[in-house]
């Protein structure tokens, strides 16, 4: 069977520092898979080479069997792959909804001159755009607050916001970037039915997560990295038993 | 009477130049302090060529518009690579260069003498001669302007703008094209500009250099400031706020030497005291 997506050799370095060492990893179709490792460990970067962020030195991205290189972010969007970022990247000025709005792909009036010279069909098109718009904010549960200011939501309602932002993209492949860290336990419940929820419905999942209990519970597969380098691969149970990992993750010297 | 549709007439000028700038520098957030040179051009393309018989009115008009389109692409290109406050300083560099090409060439733009005797517009035939005639015209493109504005602001485009304005590479990440926005907003903008400029030049009947120079540019951002960025309504309320300044001004019983200094100083104080005080402007956003 052919990887959903592979890296293979990745290389990636920031002057004197190598961020990604010979990177090689395959995830598969429908899963959850969590990307973990001490901080530093190259896991963001990963997310921005596969996104098109960062070419890589080295090495290489495939995805459904196609090569990814050479595509530019907004190609590699696409062909089906999205990311939310660690610091969320909102439009805070612009109300949820908009947010939202402004990720769902190939919209009529996005030039000037389909929005000046074909603005009753630009308008039908919005009206049909906001249903989807609101739907996908009711399936994050934030249907209740979908004209209500970005910067008027709570910081769970703002993760739970960028991820509605990357399913309007209509990628069926999620980078999402530490969607757990910093919430309070009950929005913590709220994000991992979440993604399992996106699971069902047929979405792949690369999470790159800290909270092992996180991980744990949703990650149908871990990716072990450490200083850019693949160190272990395999379930939660698995990574987290292993002494060695542990060390490392913990801040163990090696 | 023509006092005040001299006043009205110039003020929706510098409205279609507002809503250029408006577009630029407060919605898409290219600071741009190059627009007067885009205006100039637009003044010159128009008065040399109904000055010379080679179009009338209205298809000159049009060139204008397209060079204006095309000049400020090319002028705002620079602001896709160098961000921010540098590209601030490459347009001060291009406003520069376009004063000075306005001032020297004298074949073209009449030097600092500038073009006098530039004839009245002919729309189709009918001569637009009288004022309340030329108010009538530019009023009906100003309408024309804010309806285009309107659209392309209400439309997905508008709020495309504003998210790259925000965050270019969260817009980016959501698989948009940000060098195309980019390039056609400021496609939008220099085409504003280049017909307000054939619009102005037509209706004084005479374009000279100073009019288009960087204390025009910085006039323009003061007007957007005042009016209040980002919106429709404060790109309409700047320029008739700031223009009555020195209609008020002449009302008053001073040496011209010194309202003109008056004036420099008011706006001047005005656009400082907006930034600190009244960032929104009257009826806008904060910039």
């Amino acid at each position: 069977m052919s990887a959903y997506l592979a890296v293979s050799g990745v290389n990636k370095s920031f002057g004197g520092l190598q961020a990604l060492h010979d990177t090689n990893f395959e995830i598969a179709k429908g899963k959850i898979t969590c990307l973990v490792g001490p901080n530093g460990a190259g896991k963001t970067t990963i997310f921005n080479v596969i996104t098109g962020f960062l070419p890589p030195d080295t090495g290489g991205v495939t995805f459904q069997g196609r090569s990814l290189d050479g595509l530019t972010r907004q190609q590699i969007v696409h062909q089906g792959i999205a990311r939310t970022f660690q610091n969320l990247r909102l439009f805070i000025d612009l109300t949820a909804l908009d947010n939202v709005l402004a990720a769902i792909p190939g919209q009529a009036g996005e030039t000037p001159w389909g929005a000046i010279f074909r603005p009753f069909h630009t308008a039908a098109v919005q009206s049909r755009l906001r249903a989807q718009a609101r739907q996908i904010l009711d399936h994050v549960g934030l249907a209740d607050r979908a004209n209500d200011y970005v910067r008027n939501l709570s910081y769970g309602e703002q993760k739970l916001l960028s991820v509605a932002r990357v399913l309007a993209t209509g990628a069926q492949l999620l980078l999402l970037d530490e969607p757990a860290s910093g919430m309070s336990a009950g929005a913590l419940d709220n994000i991992m039915a979440l993604m399992r929820r996106l699971q069902t419905e047929g979405k792949t999942l690369l999470v790159v997560e800290h909270n092992t209990r996180v991980v744990q519970r949703i990650a149908d597969e871990v990716l072990f990295l450490h200083q850019g380098h693949l160190m272990a691969q395999g379930t939660a149970e698995e990574i987290t038993s292993d002494p060695e990992l542990a060390k490392i993750y913990f801040g163990g010297a090696i | 009477m023509d006092f005040w549709y001299t006043y009205i007439i110039l003020a929706e000028i510098y409205v279609l130049l507002g809503l250029s700038t408006n577009l630029l520098v407060g919605i898409v957030g290219i600071f741009s302090v190059s627009q007067a040179a885009v205006f100039g051009v637009g003044a010159y393309i128009v008065a040399a060529a109904t000055m010379s018989d080679t179009m009338s009115f209205v298809p000159a008009l049009l060139v204008a518009s397209a060079c204006g389109l095309a000049l400020n692409v090319l002028v705002t290109l620079p602001s896709l690579r160098v961000s921010g406050d540098y590209f601030v300083v490459t347009s001060f560099g291009i406003q520069l260069l376009a004063t000075a090409i306005f001032t020297n060439w004298t074949g073209g733009t009449g030097g600092a003498n500038g073009l006098p005797g530039i004839p009245p517009p002919d729309i189709f035939g009918i001569a637009v001669t009288e004022t309340y005639q030329f108010l009538v015209l530019s009023t009906a493109l100003l309408a024309l302007g804010c309806l285009a504005f309107w659209l392309a602001m209400r439309a997905p485009y508008g709020r495309l703008l504003r998210a790259i304005r925000e965050d270019e590479l969260a817009v980016a990440a959501a698989g948009k094209n940000i060098l195309f926005a980019k390039v056609s907003a400021a496609a939008l903008a220099g085409a504003f500009a280049g017909s307000a400029g054939g619009l102005y030049g037509t209706f004084l009947s005479f374009v000279d250099p100073s009019s288009f120079d960087l204390d025009a540019s910085i006039l323009l951002l003061t007007m957007v400031v005042v009016g209040g960025a980002r919106t429709l309504a404060g790109s309409i309320i700047g320029p008739f706020v700031l223009l009555a300044l020195p209609q008020l001004l002449a009302l008053v019983d001073i040496p011209t030497t010194v309202a003109a200094a008056a004036r420099q100083l008011i706006y001047g104080v005005l656009l400082i005291a907006f930034m600190l005080f009244r960032p929104q402007g009257l009826a806008g956003e904060k910039l």
